[in-house]
């Protein structure tokens, strides 16, 4: 099948810590992919996906504080567009590959549309243009094998971004050293072949980058009745958003829900990095599932020169990442959190007391995670943080 | 239906065991045919005091535009009964 010689993009896709940034941290330290520009969508209100990524010479362009899926295709295909009149003014270096980082919570449907559907008839010069210069070529999901079946049995993005796949990558397969687990692991194609039969599934310690990035057509069709389905429900609701067709008819802002949260704590000065440790153990134990997804960038005070990029998913921490230098002028910590029905508040007082030792009566602070927690945690939290857990 | 199940056949996961339902109850509400394409997606609900996901159903049927109807609830917490009042309340 003759490929038409527009620029390939290849949809980035992968639940909440699925370890979407590390792979691209991988891809641009390859030679092969130093033509390649990078979008990254974040779901957040302070972006900090841009500083885990490093930039390199690739043109990376961040759409920040928000979700493409969210502001519907026209992000997308702005962002394409504004890439192309940079190369094209030499503003950026030329490109000739483009991978869409999404969101972890990104619902593939609207961003698909963006790049297979038909133009609708008051298309405008950048619309066309988008679809002359670039084509769909590929879409890959990382499936994370630890927190993958929680997330796509509670979160309706993540059955989706499996179903759209055309390539599934199982990640943190290095972690599975016992048999069992290893065992686990040689059964999921064929779980996975229940949600989506048709996609290469490949382990993230054997995937060959060139090929899982390699342009090839994407013929939504072909992903099975459900991914059809959902493109032409998409079409048709944004067909009635356009037409206002009634009360419930538009397409929501934000496709997550309130249940779906995202908030953020910058702090100046920079924090003891056992205290950070404690923090972090502590709301993972008290929030557990809820807790979605952190990550950021952490001022120590003992090295302040040297961030800490940290990350966790639900109870997995991984180990933080030491830079050598701050990406960017901006030395503050900066923590993204997203959570499902977790309360800003109550994680910001946690931190305070933590990072501070502010001997606040803990319990009352935990209570505000989760009535079930408060009570079990107390002497969890007394061993953490050597404060007083009693209520005042 | 045979009523044969494989013992071999991939699990289902509780979203697409629903889901597969919900088809189902659209399609013995409306007497559709089995083959006639329903969709089922799970998006924000826009509306005042509404809960915070809405299940959104697509009937594909051929030759006609596809037909929608919205379940102010997830996708997991939907019945037979409120697809059916559902169904009622969009074709009138």
């Amino acid at each position: 099948m003759a490929v038409p010689d527009r620029i390939p993009v290849f949809l980035l896709s992968g639940f909440l810590g699925a370890g979407k940034s590390t792979l691209l941290n991988q891809l641009l330290d390859e030679p092969g992919f130093s033509d390649t520009a990078v979008i990254i969508n974040e779901f957040g209100d302070v972006s900090v996906d841009h500083l885990l990524v490093r930039e390199g010479e690739t043109a990376i362009s961040q759409v920040a504080t928000g979700c493409l899926c969210c502001s519907g295709s026209t992000d997308l295909r702005a962002t394409l567009f504004d890439l192309h009149c940079a190369a094209s003014a030499g503003l950026c270096p030329p490109f000739s590959r483009v991978i869409v980082e999404m969101s972890g919570l990104g619902d593939p449907a609207p961003l698909v549309n963006a790049l297979v559907g038909d133009p609708h008839n008051d298309a405008t010069l950048r619309d066309r243009t988008v679809d002359r210069v670039f084509r769909l070529a590929g879409f890959v999901t990382l499936y994370d094998i630890v927190n993958g079946p929680i997330a796509v049995d509670r979160h309706f993005e993540a059955l989706k971004q499996l179903a759209f796949a055309d390539r599934i990558v199982l990640t943190k397969t290095d972690l599975a050293n016992d048999p069992a687990t290893q065992a686990d692991i040689a059964a999921l194609p064929g779980e996975l072949a229940g949600i989506n039969a048709g996609a290469e599934i490949v382990d993230r310690r054997q995937m060959e980058l060139n090929t899982l990035f390699a342009p090839r057509p994407y013929v939504a069709a072909e992903r099975g009745e459900d991914v059809a389905g959902w493109l032409t429900l998409e079409t048709a609701l944004a067909q009635e958003a356009r037409h206002g067709a009634g009360k419930g008819a538009a397409l929501p802002d934000n496709r997550h829900g309130r249940g779906i949260q995202t908030f953020s704590i910058i702090r100046a000065e920079p924090l003891s990095e056992a205290r950070f440790r404690r923090f972090m153990a502590t709301l993972q134990e008290a929030a557990g599932p809820r807790l979605l997804r952190v990550k950021g960038i952490v001022a120590v005070a003992d090295d302040p020169n040297r961030p800490r990029i940290v990350h966790a998913v639900q109870h997995l921490a991984s180990e933080p990442v030491i830079l050598d230098s701050w990406p960017d002028d901006d030395h503050r910590t900066r923590l993204v959190f997203i959570t499902g029905n977790v309360d800003p508040g109550p994680v910001r007082d946690l931190f305070r007391a933590v990072i501070e030792s502010d001997p606040a009566p803990l319990q009352s602070l935990l209570a505000g995670l989760g009535r079930r927690v408060s009570k079990p945690l107390a002497p969890l939290l007394r061993r953490f943080t050597g404060l007083s857990g009693r209520p005042s | 239906m045979t009523g044969f199940a494989n013992p071999l056949a991939p699990k289902a996961n509780r979203l697409q065991a629903r889901s597969a339902q919900i088809k189902g109850w659209v399609r013995d509400t409306l007497g559709l045919d089995p083959d006639t394409p329903v969709t089922v997606a799970e998006l924000a609900c826009q509306d005042e005091g509404c809960p915070d996901i809405e299940t959104v159903i697509g009937i594909l049927e051929p030759d006609k535009p596809i037909r929608t109807a919205r379940i102010h609830r997830p996708i997991a917490e939907t019945t037979a009964q409120v697809v059916t009042e559902a169904l009622s309340a969009s074709s009138d």
